[in-house]
């Protein structure tokens, strides 16, 4: 069984199912980094990632234009994210509780929008035609190389943009003024502000990036990813995705590195459950549990970090 | 004191008011959706206490007392909330531990022997005792390694879920039924009815009423309880005043962890006869709306369980009868927590009050001071 599992795991299939199953983690994750540097925490992912996966579904059918689609799902991001910037920075509803709201929208709301605009129950069912899906890409040269090409082309466009943003978001983070101004908020909210910074406006455009990232992954998910909406989707994609920039430090890079470990034991649980004599629901279980291990992990080799740069300080 | 009831009520209708908007809220949804939206609104507003017959409208007892049946998993879980959220732990594994300690009873109520009296109790303590030691995970992982509770007991939830799921279909399973579910619970173990009449309307009401008092008396008399909201409202400040903050977090959510384990386990052997869960409940979440809608104090938590309850069974019945999707529900909640929880939502109001109490309060100084001034 072990040889069997090893030889299914091992090979090109494998490889391009965990880069298409860990994009839209990396999406969300991508939005909880941007939120996390400006001292935001956006638990509101996954509410965001089901809503836009819907509106991206619907406005792909009605203008037929899959692109529309996508860019409508990212905008219906950013209105949410800044539904909940709005009660948290000017309402002063705790950013947690505004999120979690949000997250029931997703849950049930979008159930109850569905029903609303199409009169359908549960998933989008006819909607989504083939060319309303986001387009495959296949790389010309690298296409042919043998290994290399079974596993890099093939993707969507959503699945390359989504690594093509980690560098972005890298390079906005470290090596632009708005990158500088959220990295200076959320360290140190005064000091940006003594140096005529407004705090507010860097943490309501980081939040809406956020929220952007995760619309675009709710668009990856209905537009490609399950071809179609169903309410039981995002199924915790969101909330893993705050445990993947915890674990990745914030930093994208690590993020990217994290969220393809999380990838991993999603893509491990679809290879294994496959096989006879072991539980789908332990192996279902995998992913959330790599998540908790993980975060203790990171949580462990920050705190020898601390320590060894502070040796002199005791009882702290 | 008057300045103190002035802000009570002015907080009152605040609160009345942010629910009064969320129902405007649902009210604009099914004006928008429905083809029928009055025969909607009265299921969802008066078909839970009333019923509509060709003979006119009459209160509808039975629908009552289901009403107060619902709110006993939701008691428990709104207290758990509150008593976590009352630390700033932002613990979210209320779901899965309800559903954990409703496992864990109902498996007591299968297969232990014991006299009907002793064996509810035992079924009940050790679901509650479970649902506690599961939440040192997150606990230990905040106070010790700094990880957030957060995430943790997001996680926690499905782990659970997914190992329940496991346990009830290769071990506990009952393979001479259809549906996946475990064998029956034993009459001895079965929470009874308070009156015989299919409502489910069991004693596990009246605990949930005496751990309200319970809890409040600990959240408000005792010096833990103290620890806890003194956590939540400056930590630093109850650092530096010599609580141990990293302990009483530990407690927090660990008191958390036995309420919500109780609660799983009452409903499970109030409600069912065997356990037939294949999914978290839900009733963790409706536990932060109403810990949300109670602001933490214990004492309100039953008021929002049935306010909540009502809504509920409110949207179950407008489902029913009319063409409202169930989850209108959920619009509703959100539109509550997003409200409820705004500390500015109609702050300059409240401003008013503050500075007209303080104004009012100066010049009755003044007023003194000036007599004792004529006086000498």
């Amino acid at each position: 069984m072990t040889s069997e599992l090893l030889l299914s795991i091992f090979n090109a299939d494998f490889l391009f199912v965990l880069i298409r199953i860990t994009a839209p983690i990396l999406y969300a994750a991508l939005g909880a980094v941007i939120a996390e540097k400006a001292g935001v925490v956006n638990i509101g992912l996954e509410g965001i990632m089901m809503i836009s996966a819907l509106f991206g579904v619907l406005f792909a059918y009605w203008t037929q234009f899959w692109l529309v689609g996508v860019l409508g799902a990212m905008l219906v991001g950013i209105f949410l994210a800044l539904v909940i910037g709005f009660f948290a920075f000017e309402m002063k509803t705790n950013i947690i509780l505004a999120g979690i709201a949000i997250n029931m929208l997703g849950a049930g709301g979008t159930i109850f929008l569905l029903n609303m605009f199409t009169g359908m129950k549960g998933n989008t069912g006819a909607l989504v035609t083939r060319e309303l899906l986001i387009p495959v890409l296949n790389i010309p040269l690298i296409k042919s190389i043998p290994f290399v090409g079974q596993v890099l082309s093939g993707h969507s466009l959503l699945t390359y943009l989504v690594f093509l943003l980690v560098w972005i978001i890298w390079v906005v983070l470290y090596k632009t003024p708005l990158g500088l101004n959220i990295r200076a908020v959320g360290e140190n909210p005064d000091a940006a502000t003594s140096i005529g910074v407004s705090v507010q406006k860097i943490q309501y455009i980081a939040i809406a990036i956020s929220g952007a990232l995760a619309g675009l992954g709710g668009a990856f998910m209905s537009m490609y990813y399950s071809q179609g909406w169903n309410s039981g989707m995002v199924a915790g994609r969101g909330f893993i995705a705050l445990a993947a920039a915890a674990m990745g430090r914030g930093e994208p890079l690590g993020t990217m590195l994290s969220s393809l470990l999380f990838g991993l034991a999603q893509a491990l649980r679809t290879k294994v459950s496959g096989v006879q004599g072991v539980s789908s629901y332990l192996v279902s279980a995998i992913p959330y549990l790599v998540t908790i291990l993980g975060l203790v992990g990171y949580a462990i080799s920050i705190k020898n970090k601390l320590k060894k740069r502070q040796p002199a300080v005791k009882g702290v | 004191m008057s300045s103190d009831k002035r802000l009570f009520l002015f907080n009152f209708l605040r609160g009345a008011a942010a629910i009064l908007l969320a129902l405007l809220v649902a009210t604009v949804f099914i004006f928008l959706s429905s083809k029928q939206p009055l025969t909607s609104l009265k299921y969802l507003l008066l078909g839970p206490v009333i019923s509509f017959k060709s003979t006119g409208a009459v209160f509808n007892t039975t629908s009552f007392l289901t009403l107060l049946a619902a709110m006993i998993p939701t008691i428990f879980s709104g207290l758990a909330v509150c008593v976590m959220f009352s630390a700033n732990q932002f613990n979210l594994a209320g779901e899965g531990v309800i559903m954990l300690g409703a496992f864990v009873g109902g498996l007591l109520g299968i297969y232990l022997k014991l006299n009907t009296g002793l064996h509810q109790v035992v079924c009940v303590l050790v679901a509650a005792i479970v649902g506690g030691l599961i939440m040192l995970i997150p606990a230990l992982l905040k106070v010790k390694l700094g990880a957030s509770e957060m995430v943790t007991s997001l996680m926690l939830n499905y782990v659970i879920m997914f190992v329940i799921l496991h346990f009830l279909n290769f071990t506990f399973a009952d393979r001479s039924k259809g549906a996946t579910q475990s064998f029956p619970f034993q009459a001895t173990a079965k929470i009874p009815e308070i009156v015989a009449n299919g409502t489910k309307l069991t004693w596990g009401l009246v605990i949930a009423l005496v751990f309200v008092v319970i809890i409040a008396l600990f959240m408000y008399r005792t010096k833990w309880g103290y620890a806890i909201r003194m956590i939540g409202i400056n930590q630093a400040f109850a650092q530096y005043s010599g609580i141990q903050v990293g302990a009483i977090i530990v407690l927090s959510q660990v008191v958390g962890g036995i309420l919500a384990g109780m609660g799983g386990s009452i409903e499970m052997l109030g409600r069912y006869n065997t356990f037939i869960w294949r999914e978290l409940p839900g009733y963790g979440w409706l536990g932060i709306t109403i810990a949300i809608l109670a602001k933490n104090n214990p004492i309100f938590v039953p008021v929002a369980a049935l306010f909540i309850a009502y809504l509920d069974k409110g949207c179950q019945l407008m489902a029913i009868n009319s063409d409202v999707p169930f989850e209108m529900i959920d619009i509703i909640q959100a539109s509550i927590f997003l409200f409820f929880a705004a500390e500015q939502f109609l702050a300059k109001y409240r401003q008013r009050i503050v500075v007209r109490i303080a104004q009012r309060d100066l010049a009755l100084q003044e007023a003194a001071a000036g007599q004792e001034g004529s006086k000498s």
